[in-house]
């Protein structure tokens, strides 16, 4: 019996002890943080403030445009990953669906920051705006926009969005769509009365996944939008590595962690619900 | 499951000779009448389904009737399947012609045919409840029904089904049983023409399943709606159906009653697959409008009725069922040892050995065993049967 | 015949990305910015089997830990270095002298030389980060032959810390080809201005507080180190109407310049000159009314666990002959008069490397102020979220 619990606790061990260095630690410090003082050269000095907090407001448009670009980021991966899933998981042929698939994670095989870098030259004025000035077609202005911006996430975090839909799509009882149709129902309703209620779980997990991500983009938005517009990310790393104010910089990633929590406990109650109860599909 | 199968056998050989006689001549002028009046309600022409390479099914003919309980039998790959999913609209043929109602609905999509399906794992929808499942197919129906209508209509099929305020739950809160409910409802609140059943019981336990064969058989009654069930098992199909559709390597091998199919299997395929026989292969010596006489191993010459005529010289096997063969001590008929004894209650099967012919089974009544006395492992005895008792079937 | 034409082609695209991956983008910042942070790049010439006879008893140690910036350094020189010494130097390279100071601030460092700029030493000293070099120890070091100008600032409180390495100046790059009847910009108001008017969309600001807010101070003429919170407040008022105008604020403007997406950027030295070099048309100007002056030192942190080997790196590079070498990899200018005795002559009459002396008086040096100003920090990050 206790040498069952003693090789249970061994097994154990490594994922718990990662789980405190890499989780709760570095949460606790970034907490005591908070509370301190910006030392005269940077960095931290142990006090109790909350000045800090206080001082929140000053990075009030930061949250601002982070709980725009947040929203507006997922649905537009959620409105282009959809399709994209339900085509490889219901009309995709087996042969082709692997390749598909691969293809969906190859991006992540290179670093964001390089595929960032390739997405500034496509977008610049000698690559997509040159090619559309030749078609005669105009030639706008693509880099350093709210648009390329848009382009980038939905780039960088397709992959994340595509494949919890289409696992839940793949899981989906193909039956069941051929007992909608036998109950009567068009092809297109059966898609709204089954096939998207079926798969909700795997939507709420795509956004939940690239929402809490785009709350701390700044990559992107730097490299892509051109700096010109700042995230709450952004926020942070210059409060971490330009000004050095660590303790307003861990006040700020605090706020930050509180809005994801609060996210994530209404995800979690809306999936409930779509579950109707049961707990273990909100989770996919 | 043997035994099962033993209890059905058993039913059939009580009858005897000249009674099943007469109820097969009054059986098939039944037939004759109804098959001349009504169209049928089903009917598959010449109907094939290929994918690529691959035959599912070759050139069905069938007509069901109107109010019939019909099964397709086989194992599984047999084709059943595809013909059932053919009537539904899940496959299109890819040459022939189903029609429904006398109409040709090749092209009709799956949920414009007037036909609901229980599926084999039932397909209900795991995000809506019961009463959401059931009132699925009325919420199709363009204009809508009313809602108090649908309701209504909703808690009738409960009824019916014997899950009455079970409306509310979640599917997953069903046992299988209820589950086998809900979705014999969500299909019979539409009142189709024809109700397709694909095994449906296939996922439920023995006894259940035994409960739920007698339910469906009254269901089909009281509702009058054509059923068409597919299943491999041919208890199940024995004990339901008005006839039953044998299918071998996407073929129909033998269309009819249960009876017919037990007594006048078309082929030796048939005659194993439904109920249990024992086989003694060898050579046609004769055949006439009397009988057939096989010649078996070691010269032994079996004779029976050809269900269908089979020329002399042609290799064929002398087909008898385990209850048609007697067992006893006096020396009448072949000297066999016995095997091996098994107890089943009403009845003692024995396996017993030949010299020539090899081992064969024989069931014997408890009332022949108390005249006769039982027999253990290692005795001598001798089996015989009626002569001219024996099927002669080609081999397939 | 410049390279802007082709390009997108892929040998030049490859070459951008290689130039990435080299972590030779913008000098500094960059690394900062993109969050990359304390990516290192680790050269390692461990090539033992060469050591030479001079050092044969090892007593340097094995190996020197340089913590300096990205493509500043000739890798030939470092291989030289292993060679006569035995010790392998690795090199660790970072995006911004923030972070340098986060990273000894935290502790555990474990380098033995690091390279930080003018303005920073006081603050190292302050925080006891850094320790006085023995002179003694650096025979090739001859302070009578530096640009007192350039080398003081390794000086504090009569002690030496640091030891000078290179200059260089802020100004801006401009693309002479998009101006047309425009004359050439050569102030800081003019650079503000343009940027406003002709030049709008095209125009590209350092993400670094010190050198953006320090030349929009210049556009009032106030100091480039200023933290007067009125002249601050000018200057955010200028970069607040500048802001929409803005092509990008982002310290790697190099590939937006090559592709003639931004026509006008605040630069450095180095970048103004690989610039001008592959793209004749691209100016660099230094504001008639100053801006950044700076100059990098070499220095050695508090418990540097090699410190032998780091005296013998410096030693080293401040060899004339090694320090040559240099130069003439990373393109900016020293102010050892010895090094300028044996370099070639067009290079010391390149007007960007080193510029004629009314511009540099001009110029001011970073004060140590505005590293750790909240002010300026706080302005930033109004600019950029505006």
């Amino acid at each position: 019996m206790q040498r069952q619990g003693l090789r249970t606790w061994l097994f154990l061990a490594p994922a718990g002890a990662w789980f405190l260095c890499m989780l709760v630690l570095p949460l606790i410090v970034v907490f005591v943080f908070a509370f301190g003082e910006r030392g005269a050269a940077g960095g931290y000095v142990p006090a109790f403030t909350f000045e800090n907090f206080a001082n929140l407001g000053a990075r009030w448009t930061a949250f601002q445009n982070t709980m725009v670009l947040a929203p507006v980021g997922t649905l537009a991966c959620l409105l282009i990953a959809y399709p994209l899933a339900y085509f490889l998981a219901l009309r995709a042929s087996s042969r082709w669906r692997t390749l598909l698939l691969i293809l969906v994670i190859v991006p992540f095989w290179t670093s964001i920051l390089i595929r960032s870098y390739a997405w500034i030259y496509l977008l610049g004025g000698q690559g997509i705006p040159s090619l559309l000035n030749a078609l005669g077609l105009g030639n706008p202005r693509l880099i350093n926009t709210p648009f390329a911006v848009l382009i980038g996430i939905v780039y960088g975090y397709l992959p994340l969005m595509v494949f919890p839909i289409y696992v839940a799509l793949e899981r989906l009882d193909k039956r069941l769509l051929e007992a909608s149709s036998d109950l009567g129902s068009p092809p297109w309703r059966s898609f709204l009365q089954v096939t998207l209620p079926l798969s909700m779980p795997g939507v709420a997990t795509g956004c939940m996944l690239v929402f809490i991500l785009l709350m701390g983009e700044f990559l992107i938005p730097a490299m892509l939008g051109g700096g010109k517009v700042f995230f709450i990310g952004n926020a942070l790393v210059d409060l971490f590595l330009q000004s050095r104010n660590w303790p307003f910089g861990a006040a700020v990633a605090v706020a930050l962690v509180v809005v994801m929590l609060v996210t994530v406990a209404a995800y979690l109650r809306f999936t409930r619900r779509w579950a109707g109860g049961r707990d273990d599909v909100s989770l996919m | 499951m043997q035994f099962v199968v033993y209890t059905l056998n058993g039913v059939f050989s009580t009858l005897n000779y000249k009674s099943r006689h007469i109820l097969r001549v009054m059986e098939s002028n039944l037939k004759s009448a109804t098959e001349a009046k009504a169209t049928p309600i089903a009917e598959l022409r010449d109907a094939s389904k290929h994918y690529g390479a691959v035959v599912a099914a070759q050139g069905l003919n069938l007509s069901i009737r109107p109010g019939e309980f019909l099964s397709f039998l086989g194992p599984s790959g047999c084709g059943k399947t595809t013909a059932l999913r053919m009537l539904a609209g899940f496959e299109a043929p890819t040459s022939g012609e189903i029609l429904l109602d006398g109409q040709r609905v090749n092209d009709v999509p799956p949920h414009q045919r007037p036909v609901n399906m229980v599926f084999q794992h039932y397909a209900l929808f795991p995000h809506l409840t019961v009463a959401q499942n059931i009132a699925y197919g009325l919420r199709q129906r363009r204009p809508r029904p009313a809602a108090a209508e649908i309701a209504r209509a909703v808690d009738q099929a409960l009824e019916t089904v014997r899950l009455p305020g079970f409306g509310p739950r979640r599917i997953w809160e069903m046992s299988g049983g209820q589950q086998q409910r809900v979705a014999l409802a969500r299909a019979i609140v539409n009142q189709p023409k024809i109700l397709l059943l694909d095994e449906p019981m296939a996922a439920l336990d023995k006894k259940l399943r035994r409960d739920m064969q007698i339910e469906l058989q009254t269901l089909q009654r009281s509702l009058g709606i054509t059923f068409i069930l597919v299943t491999h098992d041919q208890e199940e199909a024995l004990s339901m159906s008005d006839r039953i559709c044998i299918m071998r390597g996407g073929r129909i091998v033998q269309v009819g009653s249960p009876r017919d199919l037990y007594d006048r299997p078309a082929s030796r395929y048939v005659a194993d697959f439904v109920g249990k026989s024992n086989f003694f292969p060898g050579q046609v010596a004769t055949s006439s409008g009397e009988g057939t006489v096989l010649a078996a191993a070691g010269g032994h010459r079996i004779a029976g009725t050809a269900p269908v005529e089979i020329a002399a010289g042609r290799t064929a096997s002398a087909s008898l069922r385990p209850e048609q063969i007697a067992l006893h001590r006096k020396a009448d008929g072949l000297p066999v040892t016995v095997v091996n004894r098994i107890f089943l209650g009403e009845h003692t099967e024995y396996l017993v050995r030949h010299a020539d012919l090899g081992e064969f089974l024989v069931l014997v009544s408890r009332q022949a065993e108390a005249a006769e006395g039982g027999f253990d492992p290692g005795d001598s005895a001798h089996a015989s049967w009626a002569d001219g008792a024996a099927l002669i079937l080609a081999d397939d | 015949m410049t390279d802007r034409k082709d390009f997108l082609t892929r040998e030049k695209f490859m070459a951008e990305l290689y130039r990435y991956k080299k972590g030779s983008v913008t000098r500094r910042h960059f690394l900062g910015v993109t969050g990359l942070g304390l990516a290192t790049s680790v050269f390692s010439s461990a090539v033992s089997g060469l050591r030479s006879a001079a050092y044969a008893q090892g007593s340097i140690g094995d190996r020197v830990v340089v913590a300096s910036w990205p493509n500043y350094h000739d890798p030939a020189n470092f291989d030289a270095f292993t060679a006569e010494t035995g010790a392998a130097v690795d090199l660790n390279v970072f995006g911004s002298n923030e972070e340098m100071l986060a990273k000894l601030q935290a502790g555990g460092s474990g380098w033995d030389v690091f390279v930080p700029t003018n303005y920073t030493i006081t603050t190292y000293v302050e925080q006891d980060l850094i320790e006085p070099i023995d002179l003694s120890k650096l025979p090739n070091y001859d302070p009578a032959s530096f640009d007192a100008r350039f080398a003081d600032a390794g000086t504090v409180n009569g002690t030496v810390y640091a030891v000078p390495r290179n200059w260089g100046t802020t100004g801006f790059v401009v693309n002479t080809s998009m101006l047309g009847d425009l004359p050439k910009p050569t102030t800081w108001k003019e650079f503000w201005d343009m940027t406003k008017a002709e030049f709008t969309g095209r125009t590209m600001v350092h993400d670094y507080q010190l050198t953006t807010i320090g030349n929009a101070l210049k556009y009032y003429g106030y100091s480039f180190n200023s933290i007067d919170p009125a002249e601050l407040a000018d200057a955010e008022k200028l970069l607040l109407e500048v802001k929409p105008h803005l092509f990008a604020i982002n310290s790697d403007y190099q590939p937006s310049m090559r592709s003639t997406d931004a026509w006008m950027s605040i630069a450095w030295t180095g970048d103004g000159l690989q610039l001008k070099r592959d793209m004749p048309e691209i100016d660099y100007v230094l504001g008639k009314e100053g801006g950044e002056l700076w100059s990098d030192f070499f220095a050695i942190p508090k418990g540097a666990p090699h410190r032998d080997a780091a005296y013998a790196l410096l030693n080293f590079l401040l060899n004339p002959e090694v320090n040559a070498k240099e130069v003439a990899f990373h393109g900016y200018p020293v102010a050892d008069a010895r090094v300028n005795a044996i370099l070639p002559p067009e290079m010391l009459n390149d007007p960007i490397r080193y510029p004629a002396a009314e511009l540099l008086s001009a110029l001011e040096f970073g004060a140590a102020v505005t590293l750790t100003d909240p002010n300026r920090a706080e302005l930033m990050a109004r600019f950029k979220s505006a």
